[in-house]
C-alpha cells in the first residue's frame, strides 16, 4: 500500500513541478516554447499509444486527426465573424442585435487578392459598426468534435482491417487529406499555411498580472491543462473495463467477441477518443503557433510521434508521454549544440540518423520502451497490488 | 472543362449505385444462403456499371458470381468514364488526338514495367515473411545512389552494368543483414506481437537509411549518364523517318509515339531482370523452395526447407529488386535522398491493388499504375488543382481497394 | 457499459470545459474592430475607448499588426490620416498598456561577443542545398568581420538556426534566437514562407532583421520598422521575366512549368499577368515538388506548341523536367527555354540536364563582367571553401545580409535596436551584390504612387538573364543576354 501512495505522490509531485515550471521558465520564452511543443507531442504520443499499444490499432493517421482539429479551428477563425450590423451580402444569421457572418472563400493567386463579402459589404454598413472575430475556444471545440466525427468514420471503415492493411489504409487517408489541404488553396491557403489568431488575441489576466498575446505563459498552462486532462481521461479509460476490453481485442479479437466484448463498439470508441484528443492538441497547437501547414502531415512527422511512443513505451501512456517530452528536448538540444563549423552543422541531419537507429534498437531489444521499465521499477509493488485489488473489485462487480 | 457537369453527374451516378450495390448485394445473397464472399465487390462493380438496370436483375436472379461479374462491369465503367469525359471536355487532347493518347500509354507501360519490378520485390517479401517493408523506397534510393558512386565518383569509366550489379549486391547485403539482425527475432519469439513489430522496425529503417544517406552524400541532385548511347537510325529513310527515328535522346515510332532512350534502356533491363527472376523462382530449387514456403510454411519445413534461411533470402531478394529498379532509373531521373518516398507509396498502391503477396498481381498492378499515372498527367484538364491532386489518386485506389476487396485483384483470401 | 459511456461523456466534457474556463477571454473589456466614420480622429477614438488622447499610437500599432495578418484591416501609415470606412482595431486598455510598456524595454546587451542570429534551411523539407550554401557564406562573413576587428570592438558570434523551410519552425527559430540567445539582429533565410512568420516575431520583439533570399512582397509590404530585405521582390522578378520574353522576337505563347507550392503558384500567376500586359498568352502547368516522371506533362506542353517554355519549378524537380523535355523534343535546343535559376549551379546542371545546351536562366546579382572588388573577393573565398565553380546568388545574399548587419551595428555604435534600424535606413554598404541601400523607410516613407513592398527594400539586386551556349559551360562563362545594361551577347534562339 505504501508503494501505491508513493506512486500517487510521484504523480502529484510531477504535476506540481510542471505547474511550477511555468513560473520558473517564464523569463526563458524559448524553453517555454519547447515545453509547449513537448506537451503537444506528449499528448499525441500517449494517445497514439492508447490506440496502438492498448487497442492494437496501428494507425498511421494520427497526425491527420490532429490536422483535422487544427484546420477546423483555423477555418472557423478565418471565415466566421460577429458584426453589429448585417452585411447584406454574406450569408449571415441574426443573433439578437448581432449577426453571425460567414465569409466567402476568395481565390488567392498571385500577389493581388480579391475582397471577401465582408469587405464589399462595409460600403453599405452603418458607421460605427463593430466587427469581432470570435475567440479561439469555440473553434477548438469544433475542431475536437470534427476530430471525433472523423475518428468515428475511420474507425468504422477500418473495422475489418488489421496490422499492415490498417497501416496502409491510414497512410492513404493521411496522404489524401494532405493533398486536399494543399490543393484547396481558397479555403486552406494551401502550402503557405493557414494563419490563425493567437490563443488569447487580447492577452490574458491572471492573478493580477497581464500577459500579452505573444507571452508564452498562458499557452503553457493551456497546453499543460490539456495534457493533464487527456492523461487523466486516458488513464481512467485504460484502467476501466474499457481498457480491459480493448486489450482483449488486441490480443485475440475472436476470443474477445466470444466472451461477449462488443468489438465494433470498442474499436470505434477507441478511435473516437484518441482522435478527439489528437484534434484537441492540434487545435490548441495551431492557435499557439498561429500557422498550420499541410507539411505537418508528412509521413516523417507521423514517424516522429510513433518513435516517441515506442521509445517511451508503447503500452504505457505515461511512458509514451515522458518519452515524447524527453525526445523533443533532446532533438532541440542536439540541434542547439552546433555553432558555426562544418562538422557540427551536420548535427541537424545526424541527430535524426541516431534517432532512427535508437528507434530500431528499442523495438528490437526493449519491447516496453526505454522509459516504461524505469517507471515500473519505481512503482512496481504498488502496481501489482493495485492490479490484484482491481481484479478483485472487477470480479465483484461482474457478480 | 466545358461541361464539367456531365462528368460529375456520371461520377456521382457511379459512386451512388456502386455504394448501393456494395451494401445491398451481400445482404440479398446472404438472405438466399448463397456465397457472399464476392457479393460486395461484384455488387459494387455491377451497380457502378449499370445502376438499377443491372442491379435489379442481379438481385432478382442472384447468379453465381465469378470473375466475369467484376471484369465485365469494370470494362463498362471505364467506357462510361471515357464517354462522360469526352462529352464533358470535347477539346481535350486525350479526346481529339489519338497519337497523344498512344504516347501516354506507351510511356505509362514503359515506366510501369519498372514500377512492377520494384513492387515485385515488396510482394515477394510479403509472401514469404508476411511483412510489408516500409523501407522499400529507401532501397530504391540506395540502388540509384550506389550506381552513381560506383560509376561516376569512385571508378569513373566503370561499365554501367557493373555498377547495376554492384547496386544489386549492396542492396541485397543490406537487406539480409537487416533481416538477420531485426526480422529474424519475429520467428524466435524475442519480440511481442511480431506483425506490429515488423511495421515499426521497417519504418525505423526507412527513417535511418534516408537520413544516413542525406548525412553522407548531401542533398545535391545526382544523375548518371545514359547507360547506352543509341546510334542514329532512321526508317524508312533519313529524309522521311515515318516509321522509326532514333536519336541520342529519344526514340520516335510512327512519328507520334516518343520514348526517351534512357527510359527504354531501363525498361529493357527490367524485362531481362523479370525473366531472370521468373526463371529463378520457377526453375531453380531455391526458387521452388521459396514459393513452397510462401504457400505453406509448416509443410515446407517438413520437406526439409529451412524457413529462416528462406526468410533471409526473400528479404534480400526483395530489397535487391528495389535496388535494381533504382539502379536502372538513376540515368532517367535526378537522384536525391528522398526519391524513395513517392516510390514507396506507389509500391504500396501496386501490391494492394494486385493483391498482397501475388507476384503476377504486382506486375500487372505496376503496369496499371504506370498507365493510370500517365493518363492522369496527360488528360486531367484543370492544370493547377488537378496536378495538386495527383499524389492522391494512387492513395484513393489504395483505400478503395482495401475497403472493397482487401485481397486485391489476385490475392489469396485472407 | 452505460455507466462507462456516461463517465466517458463527462470526461469528454471536462476535456472541453477545462480549457474553456482557462481560455475564456476577459468579457468584452478587450479590443474590438471598429469601422471609421466621418469626423473620427485617432486621438478622439483613443480618448473615447482608452480614456487617453495620447494613446492613439497603440491603435496605429495594433491595427497595422492586424493588417499584416488580415488585409481587411486598414494600414495606417500616418496617424493623422484615417479614412471613413477603414476597419481599424481598438486595443483593450491592457493591450495599450502593454504596448507602451514594450516601447521602453531594450534588447539586452551581450557579454564578450556580439551575437547575431542567422536563419537557413538545413534539413528537408527545406532546400538543404540552399541552406548549405548560405551556411558557407555566413562562415566567410564571420571570418571577415572578426578579422577586421569585429563589431563594437567585440568578435561577432553567429548563431545559426535550422528552419527546415517550415513556417512554424521559423517562428520557433526566431523565438530561440531572440529570447534564448539574445541576439541583437537576425539575418538570412531562404524560404518566403518562413520569412513571413519570422517577420512577425522580429516585429513583436523589436529586433532588426535583414532577410536574404525571401522574395515574397508581403514581407516588406507590411512596413515593419524592424524588417529589411536584400533579395529581389517576387513581382519585380516576374516583370523582368516578362520584359525579357517580350524582347525576344516572335514569342506569342508561353508555357509556364511551375511547382505546386507557396512560391510557384503566385509566381506563375504574376508571370502570367505581366506577360498578358505585353500581349503574350501564357498557360501554366503545375507539378508537385519532387515529381520525377514528367513524360505526360511534357507531351501536353508539346501539344500547346509554345514559343517559349519558362520553368518555375526549383531544385531537382526542374532538372527532371528540363531533361525530360529535351528527350521529348521540346528541350532548350528545340524551343527557347528559360530554365530555373538553379541552373546557375553549372556542375549540377550539366550532370542532371546533359541535353540542356542553349538554356536561358535567371541570375540574381551582378554578372561577372560587372563584379565589384567585394564580389570577386567573396567569390574567390567561396569557391575555395566549397569547391564549387562560382557563388550562387543566395550565398551572396547571405554573406551581404550578415555583413550589412555588422556594419549597421558599428555605425549605430550600440546594440540598441532603434539605433541599428536607423543605421540600416541610412546605410550604404559595398558588398557582393553591389552597393546596398534601403531608400524607403521611417525617415523617407514609401511614396503614395509606389507599392508599399518597396519599404526597407534593396531596390537594385541586379536581375540578369544568362544563357549557356556550350555543353559543360561554367556559369561564369555563360553569356548575359538581358537586360541591355549588363548584356554581353545576343540571345541564341534554337
Amino acid at each position: 500500500m505504501n508503494r501505491k501512495w508513493l506512486s500517487l505522490g510521484l504523480v502529484a509531485a510531477s504535476v506540481l513541478a510542471l505547474i511550477a515550471f511555468g513560473v520558473v521558465l517564464e523569463p526563458y520564452p524559448y524553453w517555454m516554447h519547447i515545453a509547449i511543443v513537448a506537451f503537444f507531442y506528449a499528448i499525441l504520443a500517449s494517445s497514439w499509444s492508447l490506440l496502438a499499444g492498448y487497442a492494437g490499432q496501428f494507425s498511421f493517421g494520427h497526425m491527420a486527426f490532429m490536422a483535422i482539429g487544427a484546420y477546423t479551428a483555423g477555418i472557423f477563425g478565418k471565415f466566421i465573424r460577429l458584426s453589429t450590423a448585417p452585411t447584406g451580402i454574406c450569408s449571415e444569421i441574426p443573433l439578437g442585435n448581432t449577426w453571425l457572418v460567414f465569409l466567402n472563400a476568395i481565390p488567392e493567386r498571385g500577389t493581388v487578392t480579391g475582397q471577401n463579402c465582408l469587405e464589399l459589404g462595409k460600403a453599405h454598413m452603418p458607421v460605427g459598426t463593430l466587427i469581432y472575430q470570435l475567440p479561439a475556444m469555440p473553434g477548438i471545440v469544433l475542431g475536437i468534435i470534427m476530430g471525433g466525427i472523423f475518428g468515428f468514420l475511420i474507425g468504422l471503415l477500418v473495422l475489418r482491417l488489421r496490422r499492415t492493411y490498417l497501416a496502409l489504409f491510414t497512410i492513404g487517408f493521411s496522404e489524401i487529406l494532405r493533398t486536399a489541404l494543399n490543393a484547396e488553396i481558397d479555403i486552406t491557403q494551401g502550402p503557405n499555411g493557414l494563419e490563425l489568431a493567437p490563443l488569447f488575441p487580447k492577452g490574458v489576466h491572471l492573478f493580477g498580472y497581464y500577459f500579452s498575446s505573444v507571452n508564452k505563459v498562458p499557452p503553457y498552462y493551456v497546453m499543460l491543462a490539456l495534457f493533464l486532462v487527456s492523461m487523466a481521461v486516458m488513464y481512467w479509460l485504460a484502467a476501466s473495463r474499457f481498457g480491459l476490453f480493448i486489450r482483449s481485442i488486441r490480443e485475440d479479437e475472436e476470443a474477445a467477441a466470444a466472451l461477449g466484448v462488443h468489438i465494433v463498439r470498442y474499436k470505434v470508441l477507441v478511435f473516437v477518443v484518441t482522435s478527439m484528443i489528437a484534434a484537441a492538441a492540434g487545435a490548441v497547437q495551431a492557435h499557439y503557433i498561429t500557422v498550420i501547414t499541410p507539411n505537418i502531415l508528412l509521413i516523417m512527422q507521423m514517424s516522429l510521434v510513433i518513435a516517441m511512443a515506442v521509445i517511451g513505451g508503447l503500452e504505457s501512456l505515461i511512458g509514451a508521454a515522458i518519452g515524447a517530452i524527453i525526445i523533443e528536448f533532446a532533438l532541440e538540444l542536439l540541434r542547439t549544440s552546433f555553432t558555426i563549423g562544418p562538422i557540427v552543422v551536420e548535427m541537424t541531419t545526424w541527430r535524426l540518423v541516431f534517432f532512427g537507429l535508437l528507434l530500431m534498437l528499442t523495438l528490437r531489444f526493449w519491447n516496453n520502451g526505454l522509459i516504461h521499465p524505469i517507471i515500473q521499477r519505481l512503482t512496481r509493488v504498488g502496481w501489482a497490488e493495485e492490479a490484484v485489488s482491481r481484479r478483485v473489485a472487477m470480479a465483484e462487480e461482474m457478480e | 472543362m466545358e461541361n464539367a457537369s456531365y462528368f460529375l453527374l456520371a461520377l456521382l451516378w457511379i459512386l451512388c449505385w456502386g455504394t448501393i450495390g456494395a451494401v445491398v448485394t451481400p445482404r440479398i445473397y446472404g438472405r438466399k444462403d448463397l456465397d457472399v464472399s464476392q457479393a460486395g465487390l461484384a455488387g459494387a462493380a455491377t451497380g457502378a456499371a449499370g445502376g438499377p438496370f443491372f442491379l435489379i436483375p442481379l438481385w432478382y436472379l442472384t447468379p453465381e458470381l465469378d470473375w466475369k461479374w467484376v471484369v465485365i462491369p469494370a470494362v463498362v465503367i471505364v467506357v462510361i468514364f471515357a464517354g462522360a469525359f469526352a462529352a464533358a471536355d470535347p477539346d481535350n487532347l486525350c479526346v481529339t488526338r489519338g497519337g497523344f493518347v498512344a504516347t501516354q500509354l506507351v510511356n505509362g507501360l514503359v515506366i510501369g514495367i519498372i514500377y512492377g519490378l520494384m513492387a515485385l520485390g515488396l510482394t515477394l517479401i510479403f509472401s514469404i515473411l508476411g511483412v510489408v517493408s516500409f523501407a522499400h523506397g529507401e532501397f530504391y534510393m540506395i540502388g540509384g545512389m550506389a550506381v552513381y558512386y560506383l560509376t561516376t565518383i569512385w571508378f569513373p569509366g566503370l561499365h554501367p552494368l557493373v555498377g547495376v550489379l554492384g547496386a544489386a549486391l549492396l542492396t541485397f547485403v543490406i537487406g539480409i543483414i537487416f533481416e538477420r539482425l531485426f526480422l529474424r527475432a519475429m520467428n524466435t519469439g524475442q519480440v511481442e506481437r511480431p506483425g506490429e513489430y515488423a511495421i515499426l522496425v521497417t519504418f525505423g529503417l526507412a527513417f535511418f537509411l534516408q537520413y544516413l544517406t542525406l548525412a553522407l552524400v548531401g542533398a545535391n541532385p545526382k544523375k548518371v549518364a545514359r547507360f547506352v548511347e543509341y546510334p542514329a537510325i532512321n526508317l524508312p529513310s533519313t529524309e522521311n523517318p515515318a516509321l522509326l527515328k532514333v536519336t541520342v535522346s529519344s526514340i520516335q515510332l510512327f512519328d507520334f509515339i516518343s520514348i526517351s532512350t534512357s527510359r527504354f534502356t531501363a525498361a529493357i533491363i527490367a524485362v531481362v531482370l523479370l525473366g531472370a527472376l521468373m526463371w529463378f523462382l520457377y526453375r531453380t530449387w531455391i526458387g521452388k523452395a521459396l514459393r513452397a514456403v510462401s504457400q505453406d510454411r509448416q509443410a515446407a519445413a517438413v520437406a526439409g526447407i529451412n524457413p529462416n534461411t528462406m526468410n533471409t533470402l526473400a528479404f534480400g531478394l526483395g530489397t535487391m529488386l528495389a535496388g535494381l529498379s533504382g539502379a536502372s532509373l538513376v540515368q532517367v531521373f535526378s537522384w536525391v535522398p528522398w526519391v524513395g518516398i513517392p516510390a514507396s507509396a506507389r509500391s504500396f498502391v501496386i501490391i494492394v491493388l494486385g493483391g498482397m503477396g501475388s507476384l503476377p498481381g504486382a506486375f500487372i498492378g505496376g503496369l496499371f499504375v504506370g498507365i493510370v499515372e500517365a493518363i492522369g498527367a496527360g488528360c486531367v484538364p484543370d492544370p493547377q488543382r488537378a496536378a495538386s491532386y495527383i499524389p492522391a489518386y494512387g492513395m484513393l485506389i489504395l483505400t478503395l481497394v482495401l475497403l472493397l476487396k482487401p485481397t486485391g485483384l489476385f490475392g489469396r483470401e485472407l | 457499459m452505460k455507466k462507462l459511456l456516461n463517465l466517458f461523456l463527462i470526461a469528454t466534457m471536462l476535456l472541453v470545459a477545462v480549457p474553456v474556463v482557462a481560455a475564456a477571454p476577459p468579457p468584452q473589456d478587450g479590443g474590438q474592430d471598429y469601422v471609421v466614420v466621418a469626423d473620427d480622429w485617432l486621438s478622439n477614438l483613443a480618448d473615447k475607448f482608452l480614456g487617453d488622447v495620447l494613446a492613439y499610437p497603440a491603435i496605429t500599432y495594433y491595427t497595422n499588426q492586424k493588417n499584416s495578418a488580415d488585409s481587411s484591416y486598414a494600414r495606417i501609415s500616418n496617424s493623422d490620416e484615417i479614412e471613413v470606412g477603414w476597419k481599424i482595431y481598438i486595443p483593450s486598455s491592457e493591450e495599450a498598456q502593454a504596448y507602451f510598456a514594450g516601447q521602453t524595454t531594450t534588447v539586452g546587451a551581450t557579454g564578450d561577443t556580439v551575437k547575431i542570429g542567422a536563419l537557413a534551411p538545413l534539413s528537408a523539407p527545406g532546400s538543404v542545398t540552399g541552406g548549405a550554401a548560405m551556411t558557407a557564406a555566413f562562415e566567410i562573413a564571420v571570418e571577415e568581420i572578426n578579422a577586421a576587428g569585429g563589431v563594437l570592438g567585440k568578435p561577432v558570434e553567429l548563431v545559426l538556426v535550422d528552419t527546415e523551410g517550415l513556417p512554424e519552425r521559423g517562428t520557433a527559430a526566431m523565438v530561440r534566437l531572440i529570447n534564448q540567445e539574445q541576439v541583437v539582429g537576425v539575418v538570412g533565410e531562404y524560404h518566403s514562407a518562413v520569412g513571413l512568420t519570422a517577420k512577425e516575431v522580429a516585429h513583436a520583439n523589436g529586433v532588426p532583421t535583414v532577410f536574404a533570399e525571401t522574395w515574397s512582397a508581403d514581407i516588406t509590404r507590411v512596413q515593419y520598422p524592424e524588417v529589411f530585405r536584400i533579395a529581389p521582390l517576387s513581382p519585380v522578378v516576374s516583370s523582368v521575366d516578362a520584359e525579357f520574353v517580350a524582347s525576344l522576337p516572335g514569342i506569342e505563347k508561353v508555357v509556364i512549368m511551375s511547382e505546386n507550392t507557396g512560391y510557384g503558384i503566385p509566381a506563375a500567376a504574376d508571370t502570367e499577368a505581366f506577360l498578358a500586359e505585353k500581349g503574350i498568352a501564357a498557360v501554366s502547368f503545375f507539378a508537385d515538388l519532387g515529381t520525377q516522371d514528367f513524360s505526360g506533362i511534357v507531351e501536353r506542353v508539346k501539344a500547346e506548341n509554345p514559343d517559349l517554355i519558362w520553368v518555375l519549378s526549383t531544385g531537382e524537380t526542374s532538372y527532371n523536367f528540363q531533361q525530360q523535355a529535351a528527350e521529348g523534343g521540346i528541350g532548350p535546343q528545340d524551343v527557347p527555354m528559360v530554365c530555373n535559376q538553379v541552373a546557375a549551379d553549372s556542375d549540377a546542371y550539366w550532370a542532371n540536364v546533359p541535353d540542356g545546351n542553349l538554356c536561358f536562366y535567371r541570375r540574381i546579382g551582378l554578372p561577372k563582367q560587372k563584379f565589384t572588388e567585394a564580389t570577386t573577393a567573396f567569390e574567390a573565398r567561396y569557391v575555395e571553401k566549397t569547391g564549387k565553380e562560382s557563388a550562387e546568388s543566395y550565398a551572396m545574399e547571405a554573406y551581404d545580409s550578415l555583413k550589412i548587419m555588422a556594419q549597421a551595428i558599428n555605425e549605430a555604435g550600440s546594440t540598441d535596436p532603434g539605433a541599428i534600424i536607423s543605421a540600416l535606413e541610412n546605410i550604404s554598404y559595398d558588398g557582393a551584390l553591389g552597393t546596398i541601400t534601403f531608400p524607403y523607410g521611417t525617415q523617407n516613407p514609401v511614396p503614395d504612387d509606389m507599392d508599399a513592398m518597396w519599404w526597407h527594400q534593396f531596390p537594385d539586386p541586379a536581375i540578369t538573364i544568362r544563357q549557356y551556349t556550350e555543353v559543360g559551360q561554367a556559369d561564369a562563362d555563360a553569356a548575359t543576354v538581358f537586360p541591355a545594361t549588363y548584356k554581353t551577347a545576343d540571345p541564341v534562339l534554337p
